[in-house]
């Protein structure tokens, strides 16, 4: 994988997701995963970003094909399970369950000019809890620590989910 | 790191995080591309090598 890339270009990333909800390949969606979180919490290394949507098509491809061709008609490559914009990683994932209400209740943002959603910080704690990795576990951690948590919100989506949070 | 400066981190603007992500990616390569040129100068008979440096 090439990692040349200077900055992480997140503006081109959000516009092309936009484009692509445009375009009617996707119905919607929101920044997920580490860069989600790093919209609440203090900066840490991450080497990609997740784009989580919802599919317009719902067949099982859930339209990735379409999405693929779309952005490589755009200039993007296609490099192993990423596409690669500016030689920055992206993984495009369809949403189901927690993950497609993470996306309908996302918060909405404004990065560099172009409008784009991010996962609400409840959303990214539920879904570290049901991961559970050593990352997932830290990511609560900061996250509680960090930002403000509606932990009415949290509780419901954490129950209506049949998670736990660690130690708890 | 002190919390208090951890959580100064965490209220500064999201493109100005993003920016400081790109920093912390160039010198984690920086720093992971002198461990392996080191690796490469301390042990030149293991047969270790390093395509970047070549």
């Amino acid at each position: 994988m090439s990692d040349e890339f200077s900055t992480i270009p997140l503006a081109d990333v959000l516009r092309a997701a936009n484009e692509l909800v445009s375009a009617g390949l996707i119905e919607d969606y929101a920044l997920g995963g580490a860069l989600a979180a790093i919209y609440y919490v203090e900066p840490f290394t991450t080497y990609d970003a997740d784009i989580v949507f919802v599919a317009t098509d719902k067949t099982l491809s859930a339209g990735i094909p379409a999405i693929y061709s779309h952005l490589q008609s755009k200039g993007w490559r296609v490099e192993r399970e990423h596409l690669m914009v500016n030689d920055f990683p992206v993984h495009f994932l369809a949403a189901s369950g927690l993950t497609e209400e993470a996306v309908r209740h996302a918060k909405a943002i404004v990065y560099e000019g172009v409008l784009a959603k991010v996962f609400r910080p409840e959303y990214i704690i539920a879904i570290a809890a049901g991961v559970g990795r050593h990352k997932d576990l830290a990511r609560i951690e900061q996250l509680m620590t960090q930002t403000k948590i509606d932990n009415a919100l949290l509780d419901d989506i954490l129950r209506r989910h049949n998670l736990r949070l660690p130690n708890s | 790191m002190k919390p208090g400066m951890r959580h100064k981190l965490a209220r500064l603007p999201f493109e100005e995080k993003i920016l400081k992500v790109g920093e912390l990616i160039r010198l984690s390569r920086r720093v992971k591309a002198r461990r392996v040129r080191e690796a490469s100068s301390n042990y030149p008979q293991s047969g270790f090598h390093n395509p970047k440096s070549s």
